[in-house]
Parts: structure tokens; sequence; C-alpha cells
């Protein structure tokens, strides 16, 4: 579905952790064209000295009510400026914009890793994975147990596996530390947090197969042919797929802003190519 | 994708059609669909009938727009990526993202930052070169009514010149534009831009190389403006765009170093805007040459005051990125605010704010200024 222009009125807003806010919006063109993994570029109603839209991840959508919501985290004028948004409020909105997460069909068992907000970049694929009839587990981590995502906002169908930097909650220590136990029962593995959180992912993935002993059967049709980055074929035959951020002009491909380097050594951006890349696509040394 | 942009066949660059024949900017049968910021403006009654052409080169056989609203480098891509948001078909011309001789990756991130009223941009001319540009995107810029004006960038005045040859005779290339705020390699890393000698020689070389319409970026970034627009106009450009982004930094408050990966940035948006004024004012006293203006548009208001200071048309950059409707919306707006002063076209806007006599300062005490 090609992006539109829309106003979306907002429907609820609440505080769901310190700083941290959770807005529903009545947007039906938006929540019927989307895929998890997109996000929309919003207009901030304050244009005292602000000058460009910000980016938020679909969060989770609901077609029937055609509604979709956001979570994000007050750092500036412009997020808190939406925090004051009260019900019936319209704002402006681009999308869908960017590509989606790609779920090989044959996968049965999806791992969601997300650190701190980085919630908000793979909460929709949760869904998603369920309603097709997937098995999800969602590593989270975050510094301490006031920044832990409620269990009572995910499905109850997920196991939902936690980690606090303080050992407040959960395992004490980085949420990548729980991927062993997971790395054998997941087909996929899909991503989204700080990028030291997902450099190291990146790093995990690539010894997978030989932790694992799985040996490469045989020559699949196309096998040796690198992909184009970017494709959706990219992103389903890779183990994990991450969601970048990055600061963003346009959100559209046009000002070339939101770049992160690509394997190749072409600039890629987080807006058109992405934000969803397979991790073997970027350059996680290249120091960008 | 495709553009919305209107089809006129396969048509001959814009750039060689009389002005008789240009196409006045009328919808184009965009798609209706729900906007806040209300993207179709249906152009009606007496605005309908307001001349809103102009002609950025009126020495060489023209380069006739049907409106003076233009979408400036490297704020508009190469005229598809907003896709069915903008109807491309009634800007007035696109200037596509700067282009090199060679591709160039560009610089690391972070690319963008957000400041008071603006934004810092280093995005370091990322693009895959005029080979790729020729080859991408001028067949498709051949079908569209909109001209389109290819913004070159160089190290040298031998790639210049290069480029401009690349792009001579191109159909869907109706113009270039020249981006002199590169540092001169030829020359210690010497911008063009804030040496009328190098502008000027840079500007004669890409003259000699094309029969293409030739804007000249102008620069803020010096203490004085005039001689180097001065030497620009006797080089043979055909118009100036006024002004380019100004030098600035970021400084990361977490980090506390410096936000942008490049460290240096290019500064746009409204807070430049009352430097653009000053630049155009000036260098209107000076030159002869149409003037396009760029630094801040953000409504129709800005738009008089640049045309108030001898503008004749002007540039919309980094609101694009909050409002994307923005150019379409001033062209019908531009058209309505002339249609209710009485006027036939939008040409008594210009030069009003311009003093009685050129040169002769018009403020009545110390003058501020670079």
């Amino acid at each position: 579905m090609s992006m539109r222009l829309v106003a979306a009125e907002l429907v609820e807003s609440r505080e769901i952790l310190p700083g941290q806010w959770l807005q529903s919006y009545h947007a039906p063109t938006m929540a019927a064209g989307a895929r998890a993994g997109q996000f929309v570029h919003v207009r901030t109603g304050d244009w005292s000295g602000l000058v460009l839209r910000r980016p938020f991840s679909f969060n989770t959508v609901d077609a029937a009510t055609g509604t979709m919501t956001i979570h994000f985290r007050t750092i500036g004028r412009g997020t808190e400026w939406f925090t004051r948004l009260r019900p019936g409020d319209s704002i402006d909105m681009l999308g869908p914009l960017g590509r989606p997460f790609e779920v090989d069909p044959r996968s049965r068992h999806l791992l969601l890793v997300a650190g701190g907000l980085g919630m908000a970049g793979v909460r929709m694929l949760a869904d998603e994975a369920i309603r097709d009839g997937r098995q999800v587990v969602v590593l989270f981590g975050a510094s301490g147990v006031r920044e832990v995502y409620p269990s009572s906002l995910l499905p109850d169908e997920v196991e939902y596996v936690v980690a606090t930097d303080d050992g407040s909650l959960g395992h004490h220590g980085f949420v990548t530390e729980l991927v062993a136990d997971y790395e054998a029962w997941a087909d996929q593995a899909f991503a989204c947090g700080p990028a030291p959180m997902l450099r190291a992912l990146a790093g995990l993935a690539v010894g997978r197969r030989a932790r694992l002993g799985v040996a490469k059967l045989g020559r699949k049709r196309g096998g040796g042919r690198p992909l184009a980055i970017g494709s959706p074929q990219a992103r389903r035959k890779a183990f994990l797929q991450v969601s970048m951020e990055q600061n963003m002009g346009c959100a559209v491909g046009a000002c070339l802003g939101c770049v992160v380097m690509g394997v190749g050594g072409t600039p890629q951006r987080v807006c058109r190519e992405g934000p969803v890349f397979a991790s073997d696509e970027i350059a996680w040394e290249a120091g960008w | 994708m495709v553009s919305t942009g209107a089809r006129q066949g396969a048509g001959a660059p814009r750039a060689v059609e009389p002005a008789r024949t240009a196409i006045h900017g009328g919808p184009t049968g965009g798609s209706a669909r729900e906007s806040v910021t209300g993207g179709i403006v249906a152009i009606s009654g007496a605005a309908a009938a307001v001349d809103l052409t102009v002609d950025l080169a009126p020495t060489r056989g023209g380069l006739v727009l049907a409106n003076p609203i233009l979408v400036a480098s490297g704020t508009f891509g190469y005229g598809i990526e907003y896709g069915d948001v903008v109807e491309v078909g009634r800007l007035g011309a696109i200037c596509c993202k700067g282009t090199t001789l060679r591709p160039r990756i560009g610089n690391p991130t972070p690319r963008v930052s957000e400041t008071p009223g603006g934004m810092l941009n280093s995005i370091g001319l990322q693009n895959p070169g005029v080979d790729a540009v020729v080859e991408r995107y001028a067949p498709l810029w051949a079908t569209w009514r909109t001209p389109v004006i290819v913004n070159i960038a160089a190290e040298s005045v031998a790639d210049y010149a290069e480029i401009a040859r690349r792009l001579d005779g191109v159909p869907g290339v109706a113009g270039i534009e020249l981006n002199i705020s590169c540092p001169n390699v030829g020359r210690g890393g010497l911008q063009f831009a804030i040496d009328e000698s190098a502008a000027g020689a840079v500007t004669a070389a890409v003259r000699r190389a094309t029969d293409l319409p030739l804007l000249v970026k102008l620069s803020p970034n010096v203490a004085d403006v005039r001689p180097i627009a001065r030497a620009i106009a006797a080089a043979g450009a055909d118009a100036l765009t006024a002004i380019n982004t100004l030098s600035g930094i970021a400084v990361s408050a977490d980090r506390r170093r410096p936000l942008l990966g490049n460290v240096f940035g290019g500064l746009s948006g409204p807070a430049v805007k009352p430097v653009a004024l000053r630049v155009v004012y000036e260098v209107r006293q000076v030159v002869d040459i149409p003037i396009v203006a760029i630094g801040g548009v953000t409504e129709l208001a800005d738009v008089l005051d640049f045309l108030a200071v001898g503008a004749v048309a002007v540039q919309v950059g980094t609101a694009i990125f909050a409002d994307p409707a923005l150019p379409v919306r001033l062209v019908g707006q531009l058209a309505e605010a002339a249609a209710r002063a009485g006027h036939a076209s939008y040409r008594p806007f210009i030069g009003t704010a311009l003093p009685a006599k050129p040169g002769v300062p018009s403020a009545k005490g110390v003058e501020y200024r670079p």
C-alpha cells in the first residue's frame, strides 16, 4: 500500500511507564495497510521552532476498529507535545512507511528481542504471529524493574522473559545473554533496541549455525547468488531481522539523512530500504 | 512507485519550448485522499486567471516555469520519493539531489539534527553519480510537465564542466543548478562559493560546457556576497539561487561531543530566513539576472517577503519534511493573493521592499551587515 497523509484522531492516551506513553489513534487507512515493522512520520502541533516530524513504529493495529497505537518516550519538546493531546484531537500522520518484518511461511517459532523502547518496534509482530498460529517468545531487556514493559500489554499466548541491568527483575544482566537458551528453538529472530544490543545479536546470529551443528545440505535454487539489500527475500532468509533507528528528516527516502552502512559499502536508507534489515545486510563495524 | 506528474507524452525537454506553450499549473487529477493539510487546492475564479509563469533564463531561449514555486535540492530526492502525497505536476520546478561526477557514499551518521527553528544536515552529497542519474531518472523526467533542474557539485572546475557536458542535451534535464559550496581541492579546500574568481571560473567553465539554463547557488557563509554574485552573473549564469545553508554545529546532549558524524552541518529552515532575505536584498541591487530565493519558506507570507526583496521565484526545502503538501498549496495561495490584490500576475509583488535607488543605503543609521 502506498503512503498517505491523513488526519488521525486521538482515542486514548496513557502513561504506561515513567515517561513512556501509549497512545491510540483512529486512522483507518493506516490500520488497514500497515504491517509489523513499518512506521508513521507524525507532525507535531508545536510549530514554535520544531521543523521535523517524529517517526513512530506501528506498535499495534486493530483493523476492525480502524485504530493503531504508538509507544514512545518523552525525550524533548516534540514528544512532550503529544502527551498533552486530548481524545478527539487530530494529528497529521504520514504512512505507512518503510519495509516490514518478513516471516517465512514455514516458521513455527519466533524469537522477539526488545531493548527498552525497542518493544515498540517488535510488539506488532507478536500480534501478527499469534494470529497466524505461531509460537512467540519475547526477550526483553531494561535498566531496572521500573522500566519493564508490563506483561499485561502483551498477548496471553506470548512467553515473556525479562532481563534487567540491575537484577531488580528477571535475569541479572543483558537481554542478549538470554538468547542462547532459545536460539535452537527459534526458526527466526526479530530485534529492536539500542545499537550495541543489535550489534551483539547480529554477532550471535553469525555463529548460530556452527553452534547448532546445522549443515547446509544441497544447493537451493538461486543459492550462492547474493540477494539485493532491502529485498523481502533477503530478510526472510536471514535468521535475524533488526529494526534500525537513525535521526530522520523526510522519512520517504528523499533526503538521505537516516542511513546505515550496508555490507556492500553503500549507505542504506533506514526509512526506505529499512527500518527492518536482515542482520547480515548491515556493516556493523563500519563505525556509522 | 510512479509519480503523479502529468504526462505530456514523450516530450522534449521543457527548456527548449517557447514561452507561449508553457503549460499553466492546473489540477492534474490527483487521487482524492483524506488529508489534514488540504493537499488538493483547486484554483478557481479570478485566481485561475492569474499569470504565475516565470522565465528563469530570459536571455537564453528561456526556462519557463508554470509558477514560481520550486522544491529545493536535497529535500525532494529525484521527484519520485513522495509518490502520491505530492502532486509533482503542480510544482514550478524540481531541483534534484546534488549530483557529482562519480558516486559518493556521503558522510558518517548522524546526518541530521533538529535545531531551534531549523535543522542541521551533513548528508555529504550521497548520490549515485551523474551517469546513473541520467540513466535512472531523466527518462521519467522527460515525461513530466514539471521541469527538473539538476543540482551539481564537484571539487574541481574540470569536474563541474564534465558533469554539465554529460547533462547537456539529455531529454528530461531542463537546467542546471551549481552547488558551489564544495571545497575546491585544487586550491587547498577553499570553497568555490567564498572566492569571486573561483566562483566566476567555475560558472564560466560550465557555461562553455552546456547550453542548458544555468542557476548558481550562493553561499551565505561569506563576508560580502555581492562581488561573488557579480562575478557569477558576469560569467554567464542565467539566474542565482540564494541561499545555501549556513555552516553550523551541534553538540550531543548525552555524549557532550559534536553530534553530527561530520561535525559541521548546514543550517536550514525558518531560522535562516532573515539571512536569506538580506542576501537576496543585497544581491538584487548588484545583478540583473533573476534570483530564486530559498531559506525558511513555510507559508505564503514568506513567499511574499522574498518577492518583496526582489526574488522572482522561491524554493521550498526544509518545510517539505513537515508539510509535503506545502509547495503545491503555495501555488494556489499565491494566485489567490494576486487576484485579491487585483493583479493579473504575481509580478507586482516583486521588488516592493527594495530601496528607491539601487545601492543607496536605505537605513537611517548604522547598517548592521557583514
